[in-house]
């Protein structure tokens, strides 16, 4: 288990391998984000991404499963407050297969929760080629180590 | 109705829209998919967790904001699709039963210096529960086409 303390700036990890089918793009469109270029195959082939393409927060949420997966679900995850940017750098299409990168920026630890610390990531996702899909900054809340120093000794 | 082009967008425009209740059962079905945290996915630990009891995961809060705005806004534009957003809160959780709508209030709007047939209109979103509680924040951009000479 992953306590606050155990995400030091420059940590990195590697992990995934999300592959994008058509019907799952049609499907989490369909409900979320029904656009042509998003459910339509015949319309998308004539629209400026040239195919049906994945709505960019059902990538967002295909990045959250592999990082939850990745990473999350072995530590003291208390959820997130959310995204200072985020960016689609390029459509994601189906049959592509997508994997992230994870490095810690910076940490803090709030004067209101004192049982809990904050961490903020980037998060950058890639297909199977190496390119940049998805970009991400945004920060995690993260349990201390109950076992570990008192707070005032682990800053 | 008649599509709206990035001359029809003006600062300080707003958007009010319908709202949508969201249920336990799509919460979960959500948290299968893509987020399975046991604040999400589990009601027992959910209980013990910080949030008291089972929540939407952001990702799926997202997902129904957008949703909103294809219906009130973005299938009425000429739209480009999007970059990105910026500075996205989830100010509040949102639980089973809770009934969301948006407003948003435009702030920007500039030709791109790149493409002459496309502007970008950056928005301040908000997303509200049934008792007016913010529970999301952020700030939208979006390209949307200008108007066919």
């Amino acid at each position: 288990m992953r306590y606050w303390e155990d995400f030091t700036v420059d940590w990195t990890l590697e992990f995934g391998n999300y592959a994008v089918t058509e019907e799952e793009v049609i499907e989490f469109a369909t409900e979320f984000d029904p656009q042509s270029f998003h459910i339509d195959k015949e319309a998308a082939k004539d629209h400026y991404f040239g195919g049906i393409i994945a709505s960019g927060w059902h990538t967002g949420a295909m990045c959250m499963r592999m990082m939850v997966d990745g990473y999350l679900n072995d530590t003291a995850s208390m959820g997130s407050p959310g995204i200072d940017q985020l960016r689609w750098k390029k459509p994601v299409r189906p049959g592509e297969t997508l994997h992230v990168k994870a490095k810690v920026l910076d940490r803090s630890l709030p004067k209101s929760k004192p049982e809990l610390g904050f961490v903020k990531f980037s998060h950058t996702v890639f297909n199977q080629d190496g390119e940049v899909k998805l970009t991400m900054i945004s920060s995690g809340m993260f349990l201390l180590d109950p076992t570990r120093q008192p707070r005032e000794a682990s800053q | 109705m008649s599509t709206v082009y990035f001359e029809d967008i003006a600062v300080d425009d707003k958007t009010v829209s319908n709202s949508k209740t969201v249920t336990k059962e799509e919460i979960l079905d959500f948290a299968r998919k893509y987020d399975p945290q046991p604040f999400h996915l589990d009601e027992a630990a959910a209980k013990k967790s910080i949030y008291g009891g089972l929540i939407a995961s952001g990702w799926h809060t997202t997902a129904i904001l957008m949703r909103l705005l294809v219906d009130n806004m973005t299938n009425k534009r000429a739209g480009l699709g999007s970059p990105g957003c910026d500075d996205l809160r989830w100010v509040r959780p949102v639980r089973p039963g809770d009934t969301l709508r948006y407003e948003s209030t435009v702030v920007e709007t500039r030709k791109s210096g790149s493409r002459p047939d496309m502007g970008i209109i950056r928005a301040d979103v908000k997303l509200f529960n049934q008792n007016d509680e913010v529970v999301l924040t952020l700030k939208s951009i979006g390209m949307v086409k200008t108007r066919p000479k």
